[in-house]
């Protein structure tokens, strides 16, 4: 999933001050999923920013809203007449989602109210980590299933590096293994150390975000 | 939902609740500006009933749950301290006093302890 964590508060207050009538808006998909931009948390953030918004001469109208998923249009749809009554929008999907809506509304007013951080998965409650930076060519199959570019902090594709200390990442021994001690152990429970022979090529990252903003095309899905 | 009251507890009925039982039996009564509301277990607490109060116009709100340990759904009064936590420290994001929401531990023998603690509040 998307992975994204609410902006401080000062920030998000920064961003709508002056504004008097506000739309927020959630994402009932990954966002909701690591407890970020669902219709609960529209709702806390909701109630927070009027609590904060007290103290100011004006009266503020907040309208609560979530969708099903920010980044597809069709979703989106219904909050049009809405989106006409306010004069700015809080977003609380991710970036795709706001972006999203920032495209389909052309003359509203966005705002993020999320910092979008990574495509990871919740590794215990409370706690999301990061498997997969969106490179384009996957190497998974080629490590044991755990990726030498997200998870290893040099994205090292012939490692470990001198780093590795009982199964520990230098960058932080505390909350990161090292991936390469992950991919040596994993080979070797499934018997295919061999593959460690293999020296990988420098990879083409021109399949990855390096190569300008990537799209793809179904074209036995178009007419 | 209007709340012109000055306090709001949220309290575990196994023993704020059974605490309070054990006070009125002596003839005490709540102050009329105190609502309190009975939940199964602190665990039940969420942050929005602890914001939607303040909202609402409540000027503290109390939560009330058992001591560690003795939590009956085991963990309950653990998460009613935490989300007291999480609530402060976005009122203090947002400018707002932290000590307008308190996390108490209690137990159903402690109808003075909370006799003391209105008294002072």
């Amino acid at each position: 999933m998307i992975v994204a964590e609410r902006k401080p508060m000062v920030e998000i207050l920064a961003s709508i001050q002056g504004v008097s009538r506000l739309l927020v808006v959630g994402c009932e998909t990954c966002v909701a999923v690591c407890l970020a931009g669902g219709a609960k948390e529209v709702a806390v953030l909701s109630a927070a920013l009027r609590l904060a918004l007290r103290e100011r001469t004006s009266a503020v109208e907040i309208l609560e809203r979530s969708v099903e998923r920010q980044c597809e249009e069709e979703f989106n749809a219904p909050l049009a007449e809405d989106i006409a009554k306010v004069e700015a929008v809080l977003s609380m999907a991710c970036g795709v989602g706001v972006q999203t809506l920032a495209e389909q509304f052309p003359d509203a007013i966005i705002y993020p109210a999320l910092n979008t951080q990574f495509m990871g998965r919740p590794e215990a409650p409370g706690i999301w980590a990061e498997r997969c930076l969106g490179c384009g060519d996957c190497v998974l199959g080629r490590f044991g299933g755990i990726c030498p570019i997200t998870r290893c902090s040099k994205s090292l594709l012939n490692g470990p590096c001198g780093g590795s200390s009982n199964g520990r990442c230098e960058v932080d021994p505390e909350h990161l293994e090292c991936a390469w001690q992950l991919i040596y152990d994993r080979l070797a429970r499934l018997g295919q150390l061999e593959r460690l022979y293999a020296i990988e090529p420098p990879k083409d990252w021109r399949s990855a975000h390096d190569g300008g903003p990537r799209r793809t095309t179904r074209e036995d899905l178009r007419l | 939902m209007s709340m012109a009251q000055r306090l709001l507890v949220l309290a575990c009925s196994r023993s704020a609740g059974e605490a309070l039982a054990a006070l009125e039996a002596t003839g005490q009564t709540l102050p009329p500006d105190v609502t309190w509301v009975n939940l199964p277990c602190g665990g039940s607490v969420d942050v929005l009933h602890i914001l939607r109060a303040l909202e609402a116009g409540a000027e503290k709100v109390w939560v009330l749950a058992c001591y560690e340990g003795a939590c009956e759904s085991l963990e309950g009064n653990r998460w009613a301290e935490k989300r007291v936590q999480w609530v402060q420290a976005l009122l203090q994001e947002i400018g707002l006093g932290p000590e307008r929401v308190v996390f108490r531990a209690i137990s159903p023998t402690m109808a003075a302890d909370l006799k003391a603690w209105l008294e002072e509040e």
